[in-house]
């Protein structure tokens, strides 16, 4: 979609009925332009205005917090009363002037931040006038959702953006203050819908790629925070899962599109890189499994049920991306899709074996890993993409010299495998180059 | 459609105004209508990004003396209701607790921690000694300049037993009113250093 100013195309729209007056431009051909800019031109807003707009409000918004903070001796009880009201009154004026006058993106932004800012500032200041004691999760759960409608009626991506901060932090505090903070799953599933419905209307619209990397970075802290952790080692299932249906979706959802304007896929790509090199360590395979339950006052007796109903749950989501995929039959998506198979069954050979497959389930990821960046650096070569290659060469880098290092394996080993994988890529190379020769002397 | 969404963000913002006055009118009864006692504190001075800087308070009066078999089904952070009572020296203790809401008398809704045990090392031993709650009362917020003075003075008058905070209670519910060390509110010792 073509950028053009809102000014000029108003300016079209003023000069199309001229044109045609005048005899310049047919009827059909003043509609076939009209057609053309509605469908296939978007707002230019220029990035930094919106830029301003949004850092100016934040800064506000923030700065009236830290004043308020400073807590002024001069000011007695009731007087901070109404002061406290004075954010929320000023930030709703903002929003229905944005919704009134049909504000733009800037405007609507601009308000929805300063808006949810006000919101916290106004039940912070409370607090402090009656000094009540810092339940957090309070402040935090009543702070998120008095400002979750405001994502919806203004549209504003920094308001919703806010929204996720608000409801991952909750979900730390509550699990250290209430024991289980279960209830994030239902302060995410708005977040969902919303996303969901932005990814309808314009998946690659700029507000809908930072609200998808938005909900993808809360889902992957989130879900280790409201995990229960009863069955040790679940979470392995859970995150690769997680990781997997995200760079799935993103190959789905957005194809060939890589980088910034893959969100799903990019993060899933970087996620599965990170979490594989954690389990290349046979730490990681340690006491896990049914076997190892955890007991005590500060572990629920739901808690197996809560962990395994959300690792059922992303499990479920990964099948229903990797076959949505599947269509592509690359051996990238082939990839994606293998890695939380390959770690569920790892899981399971842990769980089932002791410790005694802690090395095999290490070696395996170490495979993998080395699989998956060879993977990347002859998908970047054959592709010229400069971002898979180095991702690749970058992902090699790590395991290699980590290994190096690693006093986990034996010196005879590690030096036995480091030259049979050097002899494997120069004979790879040379057959490469010859390939390469003959195709030339050929053409 | 804008007028439904105007409607809609009418509504919100009725119910954004509505959630910080009920949170003063609350706070405002209970500093009109609610006992006044008088609890034995420890101040320390840390800081909360959103809501400044504030004396955090550590009440002596923080365990209920009993026996541990009425412990036995107690877990961590459960809610109880503490009932209050004035030693001879005018000062806030809890004399007892229930797991139901008191008829009459002036209670507090706490949480319990955990059992409060002493090692006696001739027996080799625990003895229980009661259990010791949560308050929901703990922070006194200050000017951002005077906290920290406020602190070390406090600190000082706690050495002679001489800091505590009056807190009104109502309903179960409690509020700080004013903190005192050496019988001086805490805000004005702070102010009159400053001079």
């Amino acid at each position: 979609m073509r950028k053009v100013s809102a000014r000029n195309l108003q300016w079209l729209e003023k000069e199309l009925p001229i044109l045609e007056r005048e005899g310049i431009l047919a009827a059909d051909a003043v509609r076939g332009i009209r057609s053309y800019y509605r469908e296939n031109t978007g707002g230019g807003l220029h990035w930094a205005t919106l830029a301003f707009a949004v850092l100016g409000s934040l800064l506000i918004g923030a700065g009236i917090i830290l004043l308020f903070a400073h807590n002024w001796d001069e000011l007695d009880r009731p007087t901070r009363a109404v002061l406290s009201f004075c954010p929320v009154a000023i930030g709703a004026i903002l929003s229905v002037l944005a919704l009134v006058r049909h504000g733009g993106v800037a405007r609507r932004e601009s308000a929805g931040i300063f808006h949810s800012l006000a919101v916290g500032s106004s039940i912070a200041l409370i607090g402090q006038t009656y000094h009540i004691p810092g339940n957090v999760p309070g402040f935090l759960l009543s702070w998120s959702l008095l400002i979750l409608p405001l994502a919806f009626l203004l549209g504003s991506t920094g308001a919703f953006l806010i929204y996720l901060g608000l409801i991952c932090g909750w979900s730390g505090v509550a699990q250290d203050h209430y024991g289980q903070a279960a209830a994030f799953w239902l302060l995410l599933a708005p977040a969902l819908v919303k996303v969901w419905a932005m990814v309808r209307v314009d998946r690659n619209a700029p507000d809908t790629l930072l609200s998808v990397y938005g909900i993808l970075f809360t889902l992957a802290i989130s879900t280790g925070i409201v995990f229960e952790r009863t069955v040790p080692g679940l979470w392995i299932v859970a995150y690769s899962a997680l990781l997997s249906a995200a760079a799935l979706l993103g190959l789905n959802l957005y194809r060939d599109r890589e980088g910034w304007s893959n969100p799903p896929k990019t993060f899933g790509i970087i996620g599965i890189a990170l979490l594989a090199y954690l389990f290349t360590w046979s730490d990681m395979w340690r006491d896990i499994g049914w076997q190892w339950t955890r007991n005590g006052w500060h572990y629920r007796t739901w808690g197996t049920w809560a962990d395994a109903t959300i690792a059922l749950a992303l499990l479920a989501g990964w099948i229903a991306a990797a076959i949505q995929s599947f269509r592509r039959n690359s051996i990238e998506t082939i990839t994606l899709a293998a890695f939380p198979a390959i770690a569920t069954l790892c899981f399971f050979i842990g769980a089932a074996s002791g410790d005694q497959s802690n090395g095999i389930n290490a070696v395996i990821f170490n495979a993998f890993l080395l699989f998956y960046g060879v993977l990347y650096i002859v998908l970047g070569c054959r592709n010229t993409k400069l971002r898979q290659l180095n991702g690749g060469m970058a992902i090699l880098s790590l395991l290699l010299v980590t290994r190096f290092f690693d006093d986990d394996f034996g010196f005879l080993a590690r030096g036995i495998v480091f030259i049979a994988l050097g002899a494997c890529f120069l004979t790879v190379n040379l057959i490469m180059a010859r390939r390469k020769k003959t195709l030339e002397a050929a053409s | 459609m804008k007028t439904i969404y105007l409607i809609v963000l009418g509504v919100v913002i009725c119910v954004q105004l509505a959630v910080p006055f009920r949170m003063i009118r609350g706070r405002e009864r209970i500093l009109a209508d609610g006992q006044l006692y008088r609890f034995k504190t420890q101040p320390i001075d840390p800081v909360d990004p959103f809501q400044g800087r504030y004396v955090r308070l550590r009440f002596e009066a923080d365990t209920i003396a009993c026996n541990a078999d009425r412990m036995v089904e107690l877990q961590r952070k459960q809610p109880i209701y503490a009932v209050l009572a004035t030693d001879g020296q005018g000062f806030a203790y809890f004399s007892d607790w229930s797991n139901e809401r008191p008829a009459d008398g002036d209670f507090l809704k706490v949480r319990y921690q955990y059992a409060d045990q002493d090692w006696i090392k001739e027996s080799k031993s625990y003895v229980t000694n009661g259990i010791r709650i949560d308050l929901p009362f703990d922070r006194y917020y200050m000017d951002e300049t005077k906290a920290p003075r406020a602190e070390t003075l406090a600190r000082d008058a706690t050495r002679n037993s001489n800091c505590w905070a009056n807190v009104r209670i109502l309903n179960g519910k409690a509020l700080i009113e004013d903190v005192f060390a050496e019988g001086i509110p805490l805000r004005e010792l702070a102010a009159k250093n400053e001079e």
